[in-house]
């Protein structure tokens, strides 16, 4: 399928603000959505808008039995071993939020995170760290922000056997680093620990397999991969879901009940407490359906294409510092920047302003990495595989005329 | 600077939109913390600085490379401008209450407050080409012996001279507020016929004569005068059925209207009001204070009554009383 024919998939792309087309370049904070995906859950609100896993009737049947289909999508989705290994969730905040307060962390027990954490899985630990006594360590990153394996070897050693659980981000949302997982799974394994890998900024952009991985815990979010939003998913390991305690109870989540005890569910549905959101369940099964269909390989190239671009354009202007690695290919998707002496949110707002550009500005949630740099905030220009390189054409341009301004 | 200038705007623009409400909040919180000498720490000054910069970066880098450097300085002068348009705006406000022109007392020009000019429209006498035009300055109230002309006389120093043409219709839009200010106040008045049009110079003979007559029927007539139409007012027949109709005795009255010491009278009423330097009826002087065109009824009371604190003054007496 040729990249207009994959554009006209998405309304929003279509639209023009201003008599100007849409230069939509802030997926790595939500994603733009098929038809396919609003046609869903459309079609749930319109159609069988029932009660899902409760009522017997035929509208009640058929919303369970599309969320049935749609976790059996997204566990084909990350190669789950089965369909009781997905748990819906809110998003990826509250899947990391479940794991930290299920697994039994106590005193002493070590969590490792990068020093470049979104704060959805650095402030859960920190929480932990006041409230449990448990010890939240940093592995700091290589000076170009890449993942340092033999540092984290190392932490690895000196908390020897306290280290329960390494909490670590699949790629960077501030600049678009890719973690080597893999190694840091196995690593973890060795020394006894259990890893929570938080996914939300790779799925729209790399093939998981949670298997090949290894990994015991991924959380993701269905808005940044094309999915609705206000819905995510937790993949855990079956036996250790089975071992945690759900930190949300109450409706659904029971077998049954007496005046004084209850009986839980089995996984995934004693996770999943009170009346769902069952159009989000479809929309995300349908976006990881939609996601299924195409070449990740060609992904990957049209990002490379469209970061390579960029970086050559940017680079060189004065006072202007791209974030991450020199090289385009370790930066996925992301081009993320601050210019000496300039206010980020400007340059934001100006882009927006003048051709419909839209990016973030900002700390992105990832303030303990700014302070700790002593960065104010960076622009994010952060792309997907509906993006074109005229677009990032007319990103440098814009930006080459702001900056004389500024 | 920036935010006193955006909090007007945004207040302004916030009554019909809640998007503006919003930005007049964040930018009154700016104004606050700068008064309290406090940083404004919204990013409220950059936020509306990049928006206009980025609409103006597509027609022109020079411009808005300026716009960027000077924002300070240009926000000052809006913020001069805008202050001194405001006092512009209270005074032509002040002046609209106070004169019934935004521009002052007999003043022309366009009035927002009165867009039609409708309070300073006249009948204008002897339309020329001069060089200046007419001006309420050059009117003299000192050249009129007002005993020559009707009167009706009170026990008091204010003073009322109504000088206009019972055709123009700017004095018959005048008439009944006039006729309204003698109704509330005690005040000497004098009534001054000048006829635009010489077929209607008789009418002065005629309103000579019913005073001389009949001083009481004189406001008859000219009710009756003023409330006829336009056309009727060149024929004799028609006054004279209205004197009859008003109860006086037609004959006496045209018999004084022929008489050649009548005419001399009126001429030389006529010779009194042509040196006032008048330019247009009707033409009221109120203590002496000249009022060009038909004024709202608020500017002939206060100047009577003696400016606007005299007006509080007397409401409260009425008050007390």
């Amino acid at each position: 399928m040729s990249l207009e024919q994959l554009r006209q998939d998405f309304p929003m792309l279509q639209q023009r603000l201003n008599n100007k087309p849409i230069v939509y370049f802030d997926n790595a904070c939500v994603s733009l959505r098929p038809q396919v995906v609003i046609d869903a859950i459309t079609q749930y609100y319109q159609e069988y808008s029932a009660c899902g896993g409760r009522s017997m009737h035929k509208l009640g049947k058929r919303v369970t039995q599309e969320c049935a289909v749609a976790r059996q999508i997204i566990a084909n989705f990350i190669h789950a071993q089965k369909p009781e290994e997905v748990i819906f969730t809110r998003n990826t905040t509250e899947g990391i939020n479940l794991v930290a307060r299920s697994l039994n962390l106590t005193a002493g027990d070590v969590v490792l995170t990068s020093d470049k954490e979104h704060n959805s899985n650095l402030v859960p630990w920190q929480v932990l760290a006041k409230q449990k006594n448990i010890a939240h360590k940093i592995i700091p990153s290589n000076p170009d922000n890449t993942f340092n394996l033999e540092t984290y070897q190392n932490v690895l050693n000196t908390h020897k056997g306290k280290v329960k659980l390494v909490a670590i981000g699949y790629t960077s949302n501030l600049d678009g680093v890719t973690f080597p997982i893999k190694d840091i799974v196995k690593l973890a394994h060795q020394a006894g620990a259990k890893v929570l890998v938080d996914a939300a900024q790779a799925m729209l952009h790399h093939r998981i397999d949670v298997q090949n991985l290894d990994v015991d815990f991924l959380a993701f979010s269905g808005h940044k991969m094309l999915g609705p939003s206000g819905m995510g998913i937790l993949y855990g390991k079956y036996d250790l879901l089975e071992q945690l305690e759900p930190f949300l109870v109450g409706g659904d989540t029971v077998e049954y009940t007496t005046y004084t005890e209850h009986k839980f569910l089995s996984a995934p549905k004693k996770f999943e407490a009170g009346l769902q959101d069952y159009a989000g369940m479809i929309g995300l099964g349908t976006a990881a359906k939609y996601l299924e269909s195409l070449n990740y390989a060609e992904i990957n190239q049209q990002e490379f294409t469209i970061n390579k671009y960029i970086t050559e354009q940017i680079s060189q202007l004065p006072k202007l510092h791209i974030i991450g690695p020199v090289e385009p290919a370790q930066r996925g998707s992301i081009v993320s920047f601050y210019v000496d002496g300039v206010d980020s949110h400007k340059i934001a707002l100006m882009l927006d302003e003048s051709a419909n550009i839209m990016v973030r500005s900002g700390q992105h949630c990832v303030h303990s990495w700014f302070n700790a740099h002593n960065i104010h905030s960076s622009v994010r220009v952060s792309f997907s595989f509906y993006n074109t390189l005229a677009e990032a054409e007319l990103f440098a341009t814009q930006l080459k005329k702001i900056l004389m301004v500024l | 600077m920036f935010c006193i200038i955006a909090l007007i705007i945004f207040a302004i623009l916030g009554i019909f939109s809640a998007s503006h409400r919003l930005l007049a909040k964040e930018a009154l919180d700016c104004v606050l913390r700068r008064v309290t000498l406090r940083p404004c720490n919204t990013g409220f000054k950059e936020k509306i600085q990049a928006k206009i910069l980025g609409q103006l970066i597509n027609r022109s880098v020079r411009l808005t490379k300026f716009v960027n450097r000077y924002f300070e300085v240009l926000a000052w002068i809006f913020f001069i401008l805008m202050v001194a348009s405001t006092v512009y705006v209270m005074r032509g406000g002040y002046n609209f209450y106070m004169y019934g022109n935004c521009n002052g007392l007999n003043e022309a020009g366009f009035c927002v407050f009165d867009p039609t000019g409708a309070n300073n429209q006249t009948t204008p006498i002897n339309e020329s080409c001069s060089l200046t035009p007419p001006s309420a300055k050059d009117l003299r109230f000192d050249v009129l012996k007002l005993t020559d002309f009707p009167q009706v006389t009170a026990n008091t120093e204010k003073a009322v001279v109504f000088i206009g043409c019972y055709s123009c219709d700017a004095t018959r839009k005048t008439y009944p507020t006039i006729r309204k200010l003698l109704a509330n106040n005690t005040t000497n008045f004098t009534f001054i016929h000048f006829p635009i049009k010489p077929e209607l110079n008789f009418l002065s003979n005629y309103t000579y004569c019913i005073n001389k007559i009949a001083p009481n029927k004189l406001w008859e007539f000219n009710d009756a005068m003023f409330a006829a139409p336009v056309n009727n007012l060149t024929d004799k027949n028609y006054v004279n059925s209205v004197i009859q109709q008003i109860g006086l005795d037609a004959n006496a009255i045209e018999q004084c209207v022929n008489d050649p010491e009548t005419q001399k009278i009126v001429d030389d009423q006529f010779q009194q009001v042509v040196a006032t330097n008048i330019y247009g009826t009707p033409t009221t002087f109120v203590n002496g204070q000249a009022i060009v065109g038909p004024k709202p009824y608020r500017v002939y009371q206060r100047l009577l009554s003696g400016g606007m604190f005299a007006e509080i003054r007397d409401y409260f007496a009425r008050l007390t009383k």
